[in-house]
């Protein structure tokens, strides 16, 4: 992961990516017990792309791909880990970046999406997996739920979120 | 140690270590991934001959 992130830095020195922060079951880690994963997910902002092509990678890809790094169908593998780069596509992952806790992995500093971020947006993906996750982190206790639910509201998820709840924890709100 | 003390151990190590254990089981994943690969392979061959 060292050589990853030293990777991800340097491409943002370079101005190829804007903030970044880890996301997914990895960004997840940060806070929960180690859990099985095979990628890592990176969501980026694109700084030098107008908003109208956020989603284009190219500027990523042919960074990396100059230093040796393949391609693995939606991965990227940089080090010994296939990255997924994910463009910040709507305010709720704006904010994520935005808000990003700075960290570091065996001493390359990085940044992880606050815990209440990860809980949202793996509300909004609303896969088994994620909603998997959002159990782990209620069950662990290590999110803020006043900062939550004011995040569910903010990024109108406050009905998904009654719905998982019901779901899932048999409650009523 | 019950299961959720070893899940409150296993969280409070430092990002650094938990990472480590990714790793470790990331690469343990595609052992077995693999491994099933090459047994399913041998039983295709073998179920060939």
């Amino acid at each position: 992961m060292r050589d990853t992130l030293q990777m991800i830095n340097q491409m943002q020195s370079d101005g190829i990516i804007g903030k970044y922060a880890i996301g997914g079951a990895v960004g997840a880690t940060f806070y929960l017990e180690p859990s099985a994963t095979l990628d890592v997910d990176i969501f980026v902002t694109l700084p030098t792309v107008s908003r109208s092509s956020l989603l284009n990678l190219a500027p990523i890809y042919d960074y990396l791909k100059a230093r040796d790094c393949k391609v693995q169908g939606e991965h990227i593998v940089i080090g010994s880990w296939p990255v997924q780069f994910l463009p910040a596509s709507n305010a709720l992952e704006e904010d994520a970046l935005a808000s990003a806790t700075p960290t570091e992995v065996e001493g390359v500093p990085t940044f992880v999406m606050g815990a209440e971020f990860l809980i949202a947006i793996a509300l909004r993906t609303g896969r088994p997996k994620d909603h998997n996750r959002i159990l782990q982190f209620l069950d662990q206790n290590v999110a803020d739920l006043g900062r939550l639910k004011d995040l569910l509201k903010r990024h109108a998820l406050e009905s998904k979120w009654e719905q998982f709840q019901r779901r899932f924890r048999g409650q009523e709100q | 140690m019950s299961k959720q003390e070893t899940r409150k151990q296993l969280a409070s190590l430092s990002f650094s270590e938990k990472i480590k254990l990714l790793e470790k089981l990331r690469d343990r994943s595609l052992a077995i991934a693999r491994a099933g690969l090459r047994k399913n392979m041998a039983g295709t061959t073998q179920k060939d001959k």
